[in-house]
């Protein structure tokens, strides 16, 4: 009985995986994602907090962000704004994680109406002025949180990057997956209600007693209690 | 109010007004005549400075009621992380074994009859790295 066996050893193909032109060890890409993200912790984490308004679920996001953030590192282009792309993982984890089965209502996303734009814009007098100024200088940090903790999340988080961040409209845009037109109308909608809810704050904790609901200074000053 | 300075009307330049303060004109003829109208017209440029300033002031009051410190803990939880996806990203990911063989069997008995069975099996080797990742 005869026993052949054949192709010989040396027939035998070996493939080598095609390797790419240009790789980077893991090693070196933990160190490289160290040195460059990790400096934005801070950032990430207060607007975390604008996301989920608790501390616990504003840790988690952020971790969140960062792994998904080391994981597709090589799609991050250098030179271009690292810390704005962080932004953009944190909306989507927030977007994946977070609000995956909240059914909450979503504010309609509508451009700003021309009656809206029509009745914001008009010249206020000179006692409305002042009285606004007042009231804001006086403001303390904890009720400005509060107050933007208030407004919906939608417009809080436009009102954040603008405002704190300092973000154009398009950057916002970028970081929150909506139109600049959309960014505008919740841009503003946001600060006006913010203005609204500082003076109202102001009026209850009688430091601004004569403002009425408008927030302008009443006619009659000093009548209201 | 509705006084004309130049071509536009004090409601289009209150209108505008927010995206001046925002230094969203990017029309340069839109941005001459609003800065047009404001000069010629006292209401409209008390408005757009008090604007200015409110907004001014509301960063100020933003920035300073939103600067917060991420805790050590999680600058420590994140650091971690990346250490353990970084670890598992370098182990090798799974080596997959492949070679082509043949195999063929001649039997023969005493009266010179011969059955052959002819058996292959393809197997080739490739070895696959998980540790490289491509850089953009």
């Amino acid at each position: 009985m005869t026993v052949t066996l054949w192709p010989m050893a040396s027939e035998i193909e070996v493939k080598t995986p095609a390797r790419l032109l240009a790789t980077e060890s893991a090693m070196d890409r933990a160190n490289r994602f160290t040195k460059d993200a990790m400096q934005y912790t801070n950032q990430l984490y207060s607007a975390a907090l604008r996301y989920t308004k608790n501390a616990h679920d504003a840790q988690d996001l952020v971790q969140d962000t960062y792994a998904k953030a080391f994981t597709s590192f090589h799609q991050f282009e250098p030179g271009t704004n690292l810390k704005a792309w962080l932004y953009r993982i944190l909306t989507t984890t927030f977007i994946n994680t977070y609000r995956k089965d909240q059914r909450r209502p979503q504010i309609s996303d509508g451009e700003l109406e021309d009656w809206q734009i029509a009745e914001s814009a008009s010249h206020t007098s000179d006692q409305g002025k002042s009285a606004e100024d007042e009231v804001l200088e006086n403001m303390p940090d904890g009720d400005v949180k509060n107050a933007l903790g208030e407004i919906p999340e939608e417009f809080r988080l436009a009102v954040y990057y603008a405002d704190v961040e300092g973000y154009s409209y398009k950057e916002i845009a970028d970081i929150l997956g909506i139109p600049s037109g959309t960014v505008m109308s919740r841009l503003h909608r946001g600060r006006k209600l913010l203005r609204e809810l500082l003076v109202a704050y102001a009026k209850d904790r009688g430091y601004a007693k004569e403002f009425d609901e408008n927030g302008k200074k009443s006619s009659q000053a000093g009548d209201e209690s | 109010m509705t006084e004309n300075h130049g071509q536009s009307s004090c409601q289009e330049v209150l209108n505008a007004m927010i995206f001046f303060i925002d230094d969203e004109i990017h029309d340069q003829d839109q941005l001459t005549t609003f800065e047009f109208h404001i000069q010629q017209c006292q209401p409209c440029l008390q408005e757009m400075e008090h604007e200015r300033k409110v907004i001014a002031q509301m960063k100020k009051l933003l920035s300073n009621a939103c600067h917060e410190e991420a805790p050590e803990e999680l600058q420590a939880r994140i650091s971690a992380q990346t250490a353990l996806l970084a670890a598992q990203m370098s182990a090798p990911t799974q080596i997959i074994t492949e070679y082509r063989q043949s195999q063929t069997t001649v039997y023969s008995d005493e009266f010179g009859g011969i059955r052959i069975e002819e058996t292959r099996i393809e197997i080739q080797s490739t070895n696959e790295f998980g540790g490289d990742f491509p850089l953009a």
